[in-house]
């Protein structure tokens, strides 16, 4: 088995001209970037706005991605450059970040797009979404929530999974993916069948 | 295969502990399997949850942005960033005008160093005085110059009726010797050659252009003291 394989695939798909595969990519490293750039600017909105070009400069840089490094490593030094890039210009142009709060109505508009990932709706939502998660957590299997704990908050490799817990690797990776499924399953209740508590919400 | 085994490749590979070879026919399936993706962002938002990150949603308008700038960009350029990289580095076109442009450059310096440096060096360092015939000076250029011209005029007759031989080895050509065993008149007298063997190839006019040149550059070069003899006409009939 080939470490970072699977981004690795993806990426070759990408170079061949696979757009889809990208999207995979962005879906999966999304949130790990927009927390690593949110330690260089506060703003939830600013950060997604730079970690949006960081995943566009990559897209264009990625014909010279040689696989040296891991994808995660390579797009993480592109995101910490993006954000440093981004601090500074915006220390040169304050007055593109620092609203006036008059009451001009285009400041108000223009207040209310930066601030559009902090409306009342999305916090509400992504609290729903955190204790269904949770939820869904306490009531799988001791083995089960083990197992995706150990993955997803420790960052073990399965193979340290199964020497901690004491079974094949095989099991781990099964347990790993039913403890998933469970979440899932809870999530897509919630919020695609139509009875989730967040749309009784909205 | 079954859903279930899907599902499962699809988490194994998630946490990059699947195999290299089932990755590549996976990440096929999944960038073109919409269902498959939203399974996939809904694996990164439990795992974003379980380590308390901030601002977690199912589907963000992120992924949405980069998609449609991504597809922009695909559009802007037309095909793929890879595929036009290669494309203008084997462009054959431009292959072939950049070899024929950088040998005619190279050919054109060695005629220039050849015209110039030769005569000048040899000025620097004349060759010793041949032993025998010391005391007899004679002009190099002139004598060969109308044997050159003489020799080098195509054969209208010979050329019309005979075919091209398979060798394209001309009938005939004129081998100037050298002056003296200086290696400096060596440069002229092989360009001269080369001039008259490729005779059939140019046109008689820049020909004769080139042969008076190279005659002209030969007189420029002072007298030595050289063999009555070392000057003679070789012909192959």
């Amino acid at each position: 088995m080939t470490a970072d394989a699977s981004d690795l695939s993806l990426v070759q798909r990408v170079q061949r001209g696979d757009k889809g595969a990208f999207d995979v990519l962005v879906l999966k490293y999304q949130h790990k970037v927009v927390k690593l750039v949110m330690r260089y600017v506060r703003n939830p909105a600013e950060a997604e706005d730079i970690a949006q070009d960081a995943f566009i400069k990559a897209y264009r840089a990625l014909p010279q991605f040689r696989g040296d490094s891991a994808f995660y490593t390579w797009l993480y030094r592109i995101a910490i450059n993006t954000a440093k890039n981004a601090v500074v210009a915006r220390d040169r142009n304050p007055v593109n970040f620092d609203l006036d709060l008059s009451d001009n109505e285009e400041s108000y508009e223009m207040q209310g797009r930066l601030k559009d990932s902090e409306t009342p709706e999305a916090l509400v939502l992504t609290d729903e979404i955190r204790t269904t998660v949770n939820a869904a957590i306490a009531n799988l299997p001791d083995d089960l929530r083990t197992a995706i704990v150990l993955r997803e908050l420790e960052g073990l490799s399965y193979e340290e999974i199964a020497a901690t817990m004491d079974c094949p690797v095989g099991t781990v990776r099964s347990r790993i993916f039913r403890a998933r499924e469970a979440i899932d399953g809870r999530l897509r209740e919630v919020f695609e069948g139509g009875l989730g508590r967040a749309e009784e919400l909205g | 295969m079954s859903n279930e085994e899907l599902e499962s490749q699809l988490s194994a590979m998630f946490d990059d502990e699947l195999p290299a070879t089932e990755c590549e026919l996976l990440a096929r399936r999944l960038a073109r399997d919409e269902q498959l993706r939203t399974r996939w962002g809904h694996y990164a938002a439990i795992g974003a949850c379980i380590r308390g990150q901030p601002g977690v949603q199912l589907e963000t308008a992120l992924a949405s942005k980069v998609s449609a700038a991504v597809k922009q960009e695909a559009t802007a350029t037309g095909v793929p960033a890879v595929g036009r990289q290669q494309r203008r580095f084997f462009n054959p076109w431009v292959t072939s005008i950049a070899g024929f442009a950088s040998a005619a450059a190279v050919a054109a310096l060695a005629i220039l160093w050849m015209r110039n440096e030769g005569p000048a060096r040899l000025a620097q360092n004349p060759p010793p005085p041949q032993p025998v015939a010391a005391s007899t000076p004679v002009t190099v250029a002139p004598a060969p110059a109308q044997q050159l011209l003489a020799a080098a005029q195509p054969d209208p007759a010979r050329l019309g009726s005979q075919p091209r031989r398979q060798s394209r080895e001309p009938d005939s050509y004129v081998t100037p010797a050298a002056a003296s065993e200086a290696p400096m008149l060596v440069p002229p007298t092989e360009l001269a050659n080369y001039i008259v063997a490729h005779s059939v190839y140019s046109g008689p006019l820049t020909r004769r252009n080139a042969l008076s040149a190279l005659v002209g550059g030969d007189a420029a070069v002072p007298q030595v003291n050289v063999q009555p003899a070392a000057v003679k006409v070789v012909t192959d009939k």
